[in-house]
C-alpha cells in the first residue's frame, strides 16, 4: 500500500480542503501543506527502503477492468523513483510558495492537490491505461491554475496548453490502443509489453513510436512543438510555473524512458539520429531565443527548452553515460528551474514587473536574493560542482561516443556557451549597475521564501558534488534498459 | 392466436404501461387545465400519472422474462437482448425530460400536461424503434416519434419555436417520404416486410436486382440518417434545437438518436449481404458527420446551437461503432450511448438552469458561473469534459472503446478522424469552461437550481464519474448482450 498512500494522501487532503469553509484560509493552507509534507516524508522513506539492484519494487496490482485486462498497477524502479522524489519535493516547496495566492484559496489548493495526484500517478503507473488517465488528469488542474490565477494573457495561455497537450496525447492514446490490440500485445502492462518488445514488427514499432513521440514531444517540449511553453510558463502563477517546468516537462521525457524505448526498441534505435538532431536544435535554438528575451520569466522558460535538449541528446545516444546524464539532467533541471521560477516570483511579487531592463543594482539592496540568484544562475549555466554540469557533461559524453551523433554533439556545446551568456546577462541586468531609484523600498527575501529555496540549493550542491547519490539509484535500471534495447536481453 | 397475443403482451408490459400512461396523461392534460394557468392541476395530474406509468414500466422491464429472440405480435417486433439497453435508455430519457420540463421556466405557461402525454408516447415509439423486426413497425414507430416531436418543438409561444417546428416537419416529412419509397421498393423486390424474410431474399440476389436493392437501401438510409442527424441530413438539427424548449432539445439530442441507431442496426442486420457495398458510403459520411459537426460548433454563440452541432459530432463518434461492423464496435457504441445519455442530459440540465436564471441562450450567459454557483459550474465542467473525452470520465472510456474497435477492425483512418475531431471539439467545450471560470459574472446573485434539476444533475454527474471509474459491470452486461446478439 505504500505507493497507493502516496496518491491517497493528497486525495484526502483535497477532500478536506473542499470540506473546509471558504473563509478559513489558514486551515486550507495548513491542510494542503500538511498533505504535501506527508507525501514528501513518505517518499523519503520510500527512498530509504528502495534497493537499486532489484528493479521494480513496491508493486501493487488490483484488477480494475478485467474485460480489457486493465489493472491498477503501480511500482517504482530506478527511473521513476527520482522523478517521484522530485515531484514530492517541488510540490511541497511550491505549496509554501502558494501562500502568496490571494484569491479563491479553496479552489486553488484543491486543484493543486489534484495536480500532485496526477503527477505522482503518472510516474508510478505501470499499466498503460492507468498511465494515460493520470497523464490526462494533470491537464485539467494545470489549465485552471494558469487560467484562474495566472497573469498576462492567462486565458489564452491556459487554453493553448490544454489543447496542445491533449492533441498530442490523443495520438498516444491511439498508439496505446494499437499496442493492446496487436495480436502479440493483449495487455496494458508496460513491463510485459517491454518483454515482448523485440517481437513487434519494425514497421509497426516505427508507427507507434511516432504516435507516442507526438504525445511526449509536446510535453517535453521538443522543437517545433514547444510554442505552448513560453506562454504557459510566463502566464502561470509562480507555483504553477515551478511545477510546469519542474515536473510536467519531465513527464514527457519520462515517457520515452518508460514506454517508447523499452517497448519499441528497434524503433528507438531507428530514431536515434533524429532524436539527437532534435536535441541539438532544442539546445541551440532554445538558448538563442532565451538570449533575446527581455522578460525574466520568458528567458527562464526558453532556457528550459534548451536544457531539456540535453535530455534528448542523452537519450539519443543509447549509451550508459548518455542515458544516465539524461535522467540526471531531468532531476537537476527540476531543481534549478524550480529555483529560478521561484526567484522570478520573489522579484515579481515585489516589483510587479519582470522586465530585465527595469532593474539594476539590486545586488547591494537585496543581498540574500542576490546570493541565491547568482547560485541558481551559475547552476543553470553549468558551473562545475553544481548539478547541471554533471548532467550535461554526461549527456554530451555519451552522445559524443556515438559516431553519427558527434557533429550534433559539437553543435550542442554551443548551447552551453550561450547559456553562460544569457545567465550572466540576467545577473548583470538585475544585480549589477546603478540602482534604479524606483526600487529603493524593496525588501529582501523573507523566511518563507528562503525556506522554499534553500532545500533546492542544498540539493543542487549535493548532486553537483556527489552525483553518485542519484546515479547509484538509477544506473542499474538504466543498464538493464540499455541491455534490453540493444541486445534484447 | 390468443396464446400469441398473451405471450407477446407478457414481454411487452413496459411499453403497454407507458402507452397507457402517455394516453392518460394526454387526456388529463387537455381536460384538466386550460393553457395559461401556470402549472394547473391538469399538468400535475398528468405528471403524476406518467411518473407512475414510468415506474410500472421500469419494474416490468426489470422483471421482464428472460429476453427471447422469438418475434412477438406475429413478427412485428422482437424483444431480444439487444433491444434491452435501448428500452432502458428510452425510459430514462422520458424520465429525465420530465424533470427538465418541470424545471423549465420558459414552459411555465405552456400546457405541460400535454407535453407529458406526448413525451410518454414518444417513449413508446423509441422503444418500438429498437424492437422493430418488420418494416411496417419500423415506419410506424419512426413516425410516432417524429409527429410527437414536431409538436414538442413548437411548444413555446414564440415565432421562432413555431418556425423551428415547421422546418423540422417539412424536413422530416420529406425524409420519411423518401424512406417510405425505399421501403416499398424493397417490398417489391423481396415481397416481404419482415426483416428475417428480407434477409433470406436479399441473400444471393444478383444484378440487376441487387442494384435495385442498393437503391432501396440508400433511400431508407435517408430517413434514418435524418433521425440521427447524420450529414447530409443534419441541417434541421440546429434550427429545431434553437427554437425548441431546452428540455425538448435535450430529449431530441438523446432519445431519438439512440433509437435511430438501434433501428439502423436492425435494418442493416436485415440487409447484411448489401453491407460490403454500402460500407464505404457510410464510412465516408461518418467521418464527414463528426468533422462537420465539430467544425461548425466552433463558431456558435448560442448554447443550444452549439450543443446541436456537438450532437452531430457525437453522432459521428457513435457511428464509428456501427461502421466497423464488429461485436466490439456494437458494444462500444452501446457504451458510448449510455455515456452520451448521462453527459448530454447533464449538460442540457445546466443549460436549463442558466436559461431559467438569465432568460438568455447566449454563451455569454454562462459567464462567471463558477463564482455564482460553484457546484453547478463544477458539474457542468464535468459533463463538458466527459463530452470532450477527458479521463477518468465515462465519455473517455466510451471513446476509448470506440477508437479501439476501429483499430481492431483495421479502420485506422476512422480512429485518426476520431482523435483529430476530439482535439477540435475540445476547443468549444473548453470555451464554455473558460466563460464559467475565467470571466467575471454579468449578473449578480447566487444561482440556485430547483430540485428537479438538482436530481438530474446529481444522477448524471454521479454516473458520468462513477461509471467512468468503474465501468466493469456495465461492460460485462453489454458484452453479454452483444454475444447473445442474434440479429
Amino acid at each position: 500500500m505504500t505507493l497507493t498512500w502516496l496518491l491517497l494522501v493528497p486525495f484526502i487532503g483535497m477532500l478536506a480542503v473542499l470540506a473546509l469553509p471558504r473563509s478559513s484560509v489558514k486551515a486550507i493552507r495548513m491542510v494542503a501543506l500538511g498533505a504535501t509534507g506527508i507525501v514528501l516524508i513518505m517518499s523519503l522513506r520510500l527512498l530509504d527502503a528502495f534497493d537499486p539492484s532489484l528493479g521494480l519494487q513496491f508493486e501493487e496490482q488490483v484488477s480494475w477492468i478485467p474485460q480489457l485486462a486493465i489493472f491498477y498497477r503501480v511500482g517504482v524502479d530506478g527511473l521513476s523513483l527520482p522523478m517521484v522524489l522530485l515531484t514530492t519535493l517541488l510540490s511541497f516547496l511550491a505549496c509554501i510558495g502558494s501562500f502568496s495566492i490571494t484569491d479563491r484559496h479553496k479552489e486553488y489548493f484543491a486543484l493543486y492537490l489534484l495536480l500532485e495526484i496526477g503527477m505522482l500517478g503518472t510516474f508510478l503507473a505501470i499499466d498503460l491505461f492507468l498511465f494515460y488517465i493520470f497523464w490526462e488528469i494533470v491537464l485539467v488542474p494545470m489549465y485552471f491554475l494558469i487560467g484562474m490565477w495566472g497573469g498576462g494573457r492567462r486565458e489564452y495561455s491556459a487554453f493553448k496548453f490544454f489543447v496542445y497537450t491533449l492533441a498530442g496525447s490523443l495520438f498516444m492514446l491511439l498508439a496505446i490502443l494499437a499496442l493492446y490490440l496487436h495480436p502479440q500485445g493483449r495487455t496494458f502492462d508496460m513491463f510485459e509489453l517491454a518483454a515482448k518488445g523485440h517481437t513487434f514488427p519494425v514497421a509497426f514499432q516505427q508507427l507507434l513510436f511516432i504516435g507516442f513521440f507526438l504525445g511526449f514531444a509536446i510535453k517535453v517540449p521538443i522543437f517545433p512543438f514547444h510554442t505552448w511553453l513560453p506562454d504557459a510558463h510566463v502566464d502561470a502563477p509562480t507555483p504553477g510555473s515551478v511545477l510546469l517546468a519542474g515536473v510536467l516537462l519531465k513527464m514527457g521525457a519520462y515517457g520515452f524512458f518508460r514506454i517508447s524505448y523499452p517497448i519499441l526498441p528497434e524503433a528507438a534505435q531507428w530514431f536515434s539520429w533524429t532524436m539527437g538532431l532534435l536535441g541539438a536544435i532544442n539546445i541551440v535554438y532554445g538558448a538563442f531565443v532565451a538570449m533575446a528575451q527581455t522578460d525574466f520569466k520568458r528567458l527562464v522558460a526558453y532556457s528550459s527548452v534548451s536544457h531539456m535538449g540535453f535530455v534528448l541528446l542523452g537519450l539519443a545516444s543509447l549509451t550508459s553515460e548518455g542515458m544516465n546524464g539524461a535522467m540526471l539532467q531531468m532531476f537537476s533541471h527540476g531543481l534549478l528551474t524550480g529555483g529560478m521560477f521561484l526567484l522570478v516570483g520573489v522579484l515579481y511579487d515585489r516589483a510587479h514587473t519582470r522586465e530585465l531592463a527595469a532593474f539594476g543594482g539590486l545586488g547591494a539592496k537585496l543581498p540574500k536574493y542576490a546570493a541565491l540568484l547568482i547560485f541558481f544562475s551559475l547552476g543553470s549555466l553549468g558551473l562545475p560542482g553544481l548539478s547541471g554540469f554533471v548532467a550535461e557533461f554526461l549527456s554530451l559524453l555519451g552522445a559524443f561516443r556515438i559516431e553519427h551523433l558527434q557533429v550534433l554533439t559539437m553543435i550542442s556545446v554551443i548551447g552551453i556557451v550561450i547559456a553562460a551568456a544569457y545567465m550572466l546577462k540576467v545577473i548583470q541586468q538585475i544585480l549589477l549597475g546603478p540602482l534604479n531609484q524606483k526600487w529603493q523600498a524593496l525588501s529582501d527575501m523573507n523566511a518563507r521564501e528562503l525556506i522554499s529555496l534553500v532545500p533546492l540549493l542544498l540539493l543542487v550542491l549535493l548532486v553537483g558534488l556527489y552525483p553518485r547519490c542519484l546515479l547509484d539509484l538509477q544506473s542499474p535500471t538504466i543498464q538493464q534498459l540499455l541491455a534490453h534495447i540493444l541486445f534484447g536481453k | 392466436m390468443n396464446t400469441v397475443i398473451r405471450e407477446s403482451l407478457n414481454a411487452w408490459w413496459p411499453e403497454a404501461w407507458l402507452s397507457l400512461g402517455g394516453l392518460l396523461a394526454m387526456v388529463l392534460g387537455v381536460w384538466g387545465g386550460k393553457a395559461g394557468a401556470a402549472d394547473g392541476r391538469g399538468a400535475r395530474a398528468a405528471a403524476a400519472v406518467l411518473w407512475l406509468a414510468l415506474l410500472a414500466a421500469a419494474v416490468a422491464l426489470w422483471r421482464t422474462p428472460e429476453a427471447t429472440s422469438s418475434s412477438l405480435f406475429f413478427g412485428l417486433i422482437v424483444c431480444d437482448p439487444v433491444s434491452l439497453p435501448f428500452r432502458w435508455l428510452a425510459l430514462g430519457a422520458v424520465a429525465v425530460t420530465m424533470l427538465l420540463i418541470a424545471a423549465s421556466k420558459e414552459l411555465a405557461s405552456a400546457p405541460r400536461g400535454e407535453a407529458y402525454g406526448l413525451l410518454g408516447l414518444i417513449g413508446v415509439g423509441l422503444m418500438l424503434m429498437a424492437e422493430a423486426s418488420h418494416l411496417l413497425m419500423a415506419y410506424v414507430a419512426l413516425e410516432l416519434v417524429s409527429l410527437a416531436s414536431y409538436v414538442l418543438v413548437g411548444f413555446l409561444e414564440e415565432r421562432r419555436s413555431a418556425e423551428a417546428s415547421l422546418k423540422y416537419l417539412l424536413y422530416g416529412a420529406t425524409a420519411s417520404g423518401v424512406m417510405l419509397f425505399g421501403m416499398s421498393l424493397l417490398f417489391g423486390l423481396t415481397s416481404s416486410l419482415s426483416f428475417s424474410d428480407i434477409l433470406l431474399s436479399v441473400d444471393g440476389m444478383h444484378q440487376p436486382m441487387a442494384g435495385a436493392v442498393m437503391l432501396a437501401v440508400l433511400l431508407m438510409l435517408v430517413g434514418l440518417a435524418f433521425k440521427i442527424s447524420m450529414v447530409p441530413f443534419h441541417q434541421w438539427t440546429p434550427d429545431a434545437y434553437e427554437g425548441a424548449p431546452v428540455a425538448v432539445a435535450a430529449f431530441l439530442s438523446v432519445g431519438p438518436k439512440a433509437a435511430g441507431l438501434a433501428l439502423l442496426l436492425r435494418v442493416m442486420g436485415a440487409l447484411e449481404p448489401v453491407w460490403p457495398t454500402i460500407a464505404p458510403v457510410v464510412l465516408g459520411l461518418t467521418i464527414v458527420t463528426m468533422t462537420l459537426g465539430n467544425l461548425v460548433a466552433l463558431v456558435q454563440t448560442n448554447v443550444k446551437r452549439l450543443l446541436a452541432y456537438s450532437t452531430i459530432g457525437q453522432v459521428g463518434y457513435l457511428l464509428i461503432g456501427f461502421v466497423v461492423h464488429t461485436d466490439l464496435g456494437i458494444e462500444a457504441m452501446m457504451l458510448y450511448l449510455i455515456a452520451y445519455f448521462f453527459m448530454n442530459f447533464g449538460a442540457f440540465a445546466c443549460v436549463v438552469a442558466v436559461v431559467n436564471d438569465s432568460g438568455s441562450e447566449a454563451l455569454e450567459a454562462f459567464r462567471g458561473l463558477g463564482r455564482r454557483s460553484p457546484v453547478l459550474a463544477l458539474l457542468c465542467t464535468l459533463f463538458l469534459m466527459s463530452l470532450a473525452g477527458i479521463p477518468p470520465l465515462l465519455g473517455f472510456f466510451g471513446k476509448f472503446l470506440l477508437f479501439g474497435s476501429a483499430i481492431a477492425a483495421d479502420h485506422t483512418a476512422l480512429a485518426l478522424a476520431g482523435i483529430l475531431n476530439s482535439a477540435i471539439a475540445l476547443y468549444y467545450y473548453v470555451n464554455l469552461v473558460r466563460l464559467m471560470y475565467f470571466v467575471e459574472p454579468q449578473r449578480a446573485g447566487v444561482l440556485q437550481p430547483p430540485w428537479m434539476l438538482r436530481v438530474t444533475l446529481g444522477v448524471c454527474g454521479a454516473m458520468t464519474l462513477g461509471l467512468g471509474l468503474f465501468p466493469n459491470a456495465l461492460l460485462q452486461a453489454l458484452r453479454a448482450i452483444v454475444s447473445a446478439n442474434l440479429l
